[in-house]
């Protein structure tokens, strides 16, 4: 069972080891980028080593780097929520989480003038 | 409190209170002592909070990482 994009892991190691995670991206021979995602499995998007991942026989169509919604869409197609019985994030908690996303993109701009500024002075 | 007989420089022998050694806390499956897992007897203990007690992992004061890994790849291999 290679590990590829789209496919469904376990993580055995961590903070998040026992939990389900789908790999986006192949960075390189070691490490991957995988997300759970956080609403549904608790795993959040990062990098992960490939020897902490145990692959599972799911296959998800996720194309590379996906947003989380698309990979939840995949996830259903897949009716994996059901085999793996997680539960699927409610809408509201969705959106919350999408205006989580915007404030940090607003915040990194905000600091980026800030050290514009230091700079000028 | 532990007694222990000291002799003193004056080659006189007294009886000193010395406080017991506490052990290493050691992993469930393997045996072998746990990381991050403070050295304190049960009252110290008493004081610390949750978190410093223990390991943030799933059966984290209680088994060593790589038994954890083991119990996980078994699980996984489970659902296959």
């Amino acid at each position: 069972m290679p590990i590829e994009v789209g496919r469904v892991c376990l993580k055995i190691a961590g903070r998040e080891a026992g939990r389900y995670c789908v790999v986006l991206k192949k960075i390189d021979d070691n490490f991957v980028l995988i997300t759970g995602p956080k609403l549904l499995t608790g795993v959040r998007r990062k990098k992960c080593n490939i020897q902490h991942l145990e692959p599972l026989p799911f296959v998800i169509e996720v194309k590379e780097e996906a947003s989380d919604e698309e990979v939840i869409a995949a996830y259903e197609k897949a009716n994996l929520i059901r085999k793996l019985n997680l539960k699927k994030p409610s809408a509201a908690q969705l959106k919350a989480e999408k205006e989580k996303v915007k404030e940090k993109e607003v915040e990194k701009k905000t600091e980026k003038k800030k050290e514009g500024r230091k700079k000028k002075k | 409190m532990k007694r222990v007989k000291v002799k003193l420089p004056s080659k006189r022998m007294v009886i000193r209170e010395r406080k017991k050694k506490p052990k290493i806390q050691k992993c469930a499956i393997c045996k072998k002592p746990l990381h991050g897992i403070p050295k304190l007897r049960a009252t110290e203990l008493k004081k610390l909070a949750k978190s410093e007690k223990r390991v943030e992992r799933p059966y984290g004061g209680y088994l060593c990482s790589k038994c954890v890994r083991e119990i996980m790849r078994e699980r996984a291999r489970k659902i296959a």
